[in-house]
């Protein structure tokens, strides 16, 4: 299961890194972790500072794995005659550092450019955060580097660093660094008509969208424009003929005669931001599980990352630009107008307009990178979210999961079944350009 | 952010002055006269907590103050105030000079009539007994109380039916050994009194657990819905926890406690918790609780169907409705969210209506979150709402406020605030404003073991409107009062006043004059007390 497999490798060298220093003795270079374990730890700590920081929504946190999956990449394929960069393949990428002649540590490389980009990236953490990483720093790093040759570790670690400069440099340019006001805008005028977005919650922050202008973000892969594009919704109408009515009286009724099932599944995908991984981290929580399932090779869990990010960063991107353009009301407000007034969805409705779904877009999009690398029958236990009470869950394959998240929005009162449905076929179409990519020679 | 635009926005922050605006409150810096010195100081430890206790350990009814020192030591400071003059404190031994305080709340815990202290630190929990003349010694072992080593945030104090000892709550945070310390929230406890042979004894019982815990900065022992047992509101951090939300115990005499469920009504709620304030703003008989957070603030009330009294424990957010929300900074031009601590409701213009104080400050150096991020002074409005004076009230401050007590320090009738700042000499404002209105300073006693009717609630009635408060031990950040209970009363000279003890006895109504401090025996009444010269 999730947790507990890719807890343990991480943490079998963070013990021993951690009990080294701890007794004093000299870093012992057969205690140095591979580059599969670096690539764990240090995801297994910006999984926990997605979670922690407070701008980390959704579009935010799948912005960071991106760019960390692009940095995790560069730092391992640059080492490798077999692999191709992804500069000049995404957009606004033009050329990444080249490495210097003379003799490399891979797991070090990788540690320092993951190292520096968690700090570039979560700069913005809290003080836990910053303390977290200022730990690991201090007590990881140096046994990833220990017995090495200074020269080595001088030149690994300038290397990795480099990179994450240069990435970091392409990263300001997609405008996006400071996220104000935890995303939500000082101003913003609604649009009149029924048929539109209204604030669904009584938070003072929430009376404007979250990110409103997300979808005019520089995608990575996808092309930018109208790409993946999606039908309209369903007519807003009021008539209980109208396939509008129908759709919300859906949500509705299945509000009101909801299974144990139906609110297990809600409540497993709900992946609230501050109070899990979001979405996208779920995801890569599962790439994570199941790299380490099949034991791959760093070469291809670095591919699957970046990979993975980037499809998932294009695909709120591209679901935003589509939010904003139809800007359409959320269940909440139609119901309690139109049907229910006692109507009270499962989980929180989020602060922003409801077409299409962008949890089943995102899924849509991470399942068509991980059926690329795993296969479409992979069957795996999800545990994601054991340590906050619920059980995992069984899934034959990526694809069911994709659904089951998907419809858990539909179950978990925020989404219209359509939003859902389409927003997995948008997300097919965002994954298949992360697929594109070019990895090897 | 530029400043066209921050100027903008802020703006925007600002709410419009309406027709029914109170007149706003004036408050002067009156640290440096007051004598108090002192600074919560320590990084990632001492990022929370910062509190102070204000208690009359003098006979004098003066209330003095302990203000916790984080890695320094806590500072006791004596009111020596003359009646009526302005507020003088000084520095005094008493025993309380303990180093990794955190906060500390005040209690007659053994019903002695000289009042204790709870005492909560990183490390130990220490129960400093009240020898007289404001000095104290430890009583951990002499009370049978031990305790275990944690990071202490959190307390709360009830006497439970029939018992002639406390029982005393415990919050605890992380586990402050870990260098990734998500999801490592320690153990919550509670100490009930022991028995010996079913016979009650004068010290507690070996804790039991409050399990789950999940990280609380505040717990409030309240009757919630007025059925003679308080329950026990607690307040979580977010930011820690997994799995956990806001949580209310059932804390029924004689039976372990127990969480209520979503089942029998409770909501799922998830703040970054780090205070309570509780007051009935409707009016209603029921308290209302203020939740401080990060953002939004957040104000619960029960749901009484039809008007009626409470059938199960469901809260709903009114926050928004009441102007409370206080989630940026009104003042100094940092747009950012801000981040609540100490919560506090008064009539600090003796209005007859009740404000709200809170303190406000940056974790520690959270940069989406306000740097620059002033106290709030939210006054009421006669429809309920609140409206933001604290600039106009003249206590805006950009530190990093976490502890706070509004009390009347020199006994003048009006309330005055004293704010803990974390790395920041702490600060206190003498309340100035010209047109105070009348008011009222009462205190109910009684004899036997909960002298000071804990769980007890002192009612004020103007006409058909009556002011209530609960008498409570805990809530706050890290922050608790043990002296006059405050009343406004506007323009009227007179009102009744009653105590409704903590065993259910409503005393009759009394009538008082305003102006003046009373004690409130049981069955004796109200009795006028003055001010010694």
């Amino acid at each position: 299961m999730l947790r507990s497999v890719h807890a343990s490798r991480a943490c079998v060298w963070l013990a021993l890194a951690f009990a080294a220093f701890g007794a004093g003795a000299r870093a012992d270079e057969s205690a140095r972790p591979s580059p599969e374990a670096v690539l764990d730890a240090r995801y297994r700590l910006v999984l926990d500072l997605v979670r922690h920081t407070a701008t980390y929504t959704p579009p935010v946190a799948s912005r960071a794995f991106a760019y960390l999956g692009v940095i995790g990449y560069e730092a391992t394929a640059s080492g490798r005659q077999d692999m191709a960069t992804l500069a000049g393949q995404l957009h606004d990428l033009k050329t990444l550092p080249q490495r210097e002649p003379g003799a490399y540590d891979e797991a070090l490389a990788l540690d320092a450019a993951l190292s520096s980009a968690t700090r570039r990236f979560f700069d913005n953490t809290g003080p836990t955060g910053q303390r977290a990483m200022k730990a690991m720093d201090a007590k990881f790093s140096p046994v990833v580097a220990a017995g090495l040759p200074a020269d080595v570790v001088a030149r690994s670690q300038a290397y990795g660093r480099a990179l994450t400069a240069a990435v970091s440099d392409w990263a300001d340019g997609d405008g996006r660094n400071e996220i104000a006001n935890m995303g939500f805008p000082m101003e913003y005028k609604l649009k009149d008509g029924p048929e539109h977005w209204r604030p669904t919650s009584d938070i003072a922050l929430q009376q404007k969208p979250l990110l409103p202008d997300w979808g005019d973000n520089r995608t990575f892969a996808t092309p930018m424009g109208e790409t993946c594009d999606l039908p309209p919704p369903h007519s807003f109408s009021t008539s209980a003929d109208s396939d509008f009515y129908r759709d919300a009286k859906e949500v509705d009724d299945i509000s009101l005669h909801m299974t144990a099932e139906q609110k297990a599944i809600a409540r497993f995908w709900s992946d609230d931001p501050m109070l899990s991984t979001t979405p996208p981290g779920h995801w890569i929580q599962l790439a994570i599980q199941a790299s380490d399932k099949l034991d791959l090779p760093v070469d291809k869990r670095v591919d699957l990352m970046a990979r993975l990010g980037v499809a998932t960063a294009d695909s709120f991107i591209t679901c935003w630009r589509a939010k904003f353009q139809y800007d359409l009301v959320r269940p909440l407000t139609y119901i309690r107008a139109h049907i229910d007034p006692d109507f009270t969805p499962l989980i929180i409705t989020p602060p922003f307009p409801e077409y299409p779904s962008a949890h089943s877009v995102q899924s849509g999009a991470a399942v068509a990178v991980l059926t690329r690398f795993f296969g479409e029958n992979f069957a795996y236990d999800d545990a994601s979210h054991v340590a906050d009470g619920l059980p995992p869950r069984h899934f034959a394959s990526f694809a069911a999961a994709a659904q089951e998240a998907a419809m858990s929005r539909l179950y978990g009162g925020i989404h219209f079944r359509w939003a859902a449905e389409q927003g997995l076929v948008q997300g097919r179409c965002v994954g298949r350009y992360a697929n594109a990519l070019k990895t090897r020679k | 952010m530029r400043l066209g635009c921050a100027a903008v926005a802020l703006a925007l922050t600002v709410a419009a002055a309406r027709a029914d605006d109170p007149a706003a409150p004036h408050f002067v810096d009156a640290t440096a006269a007051s004598g108090l010195a002192a600074s919560y100081d320590g990084e990632w430890q001492y990022m929370v907590g910062g509190g102070v206790a204000a208690f009359d350990c003098a006979h004098d009814g003066k209330p003095s103050v302990l203000i916790a020192g984080g890695e320094g030591a806590a500072k006791f400071f004596r009111n020596v105030s003359r009646p009526g003059a302005e507020p003088k404190f000084e520095l005094q031994p008493s025993g309380l000079e303990l180093k990794s305080v955190v906060g500390a709340y005040p209690i007659d815990i053994d019903g002695d009539g000289e009042v204790d202290l709870v005492v909560l630190r990183v490390g130990e929990v220490d129960l400093m007994r009240g020898l007289g003349n404001c000095r104290f010694e430890n009583a951990n072992a002499a009370w049978g109380f031990v305790s275990q080593d944690a990071w202490w945030t959190a307390f709360s104090a009830t006497f439970e039916k029939g018992e002639r000892w406390p029982t005393l709550a415990f919050g605890s945070y992380v586990d402050r050994s870990k260098d990734q310390p998500w999801g490592t929230c320690t153990q919550n406890l509670i100490y009930r009194p022991a028995r010996d042979n079913g016979e009650p004894q004068r010290r507690f019982s070996a804790p039991l657990p409050l399990a789950p815990s999940f990280c609380p900065l505040s717990m409030l022992f309240t009757d919630w819905n007025r059925s003679g047992t308080p329950s026990l509101r607690v307040s979580n951090d977010r930011e820690y926890y997994e799995g956990g939300q806001e949580q209310m115990w059932r804390v029924a005499p004689g039976e372990p406690p127990r969480l209520y469920t979503e089942a029998e009504g409770w909501k799922y709620l998830r703040v970054w918790g780090m205070g309570i304030a509780s007051y009935d703003l409707s009016g209603s008989g029921y308290p209302d609780y203020f939740l401080t957070s990060m953002a939004d603030q957040h104000l619960m009330r029960v749901e009484r169907p039809q008007g009626g009294p409470p059938t199960r424990p469901a809260f709903n957010e009114i926050a928004f409705k009441h102007g409370v929300t206080a989630h940026r900074p009104y003042a100094g031009g940092d747009l950012r969210p801000s981040t609540g601590w100490h919560a506090q409701f008064e009539d600090v213009a003796n209005s007859g209506l009740v404000d709200l104080f809170i303190a406000k400050g940056n974790v520690s150096e959270m940069k989406d979150f306000a740097a620059r991020d002033p106290n709030n002074l939210l006054m009421q409005r006669a429809d309920g709402t609140f409206v933001e004076m604290g600039d106009k009230a003249g206590i805006v401050s950009f530190e990093q406020a976490r502890g706070a007590a509004l009390a009347d320090f020199s006994l003048s009738g009006a309330l005055d605030i004293l704010v803990v700042n974390r790395n920041a000499p702490a600060r206190f404002w003498r309340n100035d404003t010209p047109a105070l209105g009348h008011w009222l300073g009462l205190q109910a006693m009684q004899d036997g073991p909960n002298r000071d009717a804990v769980g007890g609630w002192i009612e004020v009635k103007l006409g058909d409107r009556v002011q209530r408060r609960e008498l409570t031990v805990g809530g706050g950040h890290a922050s608790g009062q043990l002296t006059w209970v405050h009343f406004g009363l506007g323009t009227a000279r007179q009102a009744e006043a009653r105590v409704i003890w903590p065993d259910g006895t409503a005393d009759a109504w009394r009538p008082v004059a305003a102006d003046g401090f009373y004690r409130m025996r049981r069955g004796a009444g109200p009795a006028r007390w003055t001010p010694p010269p």
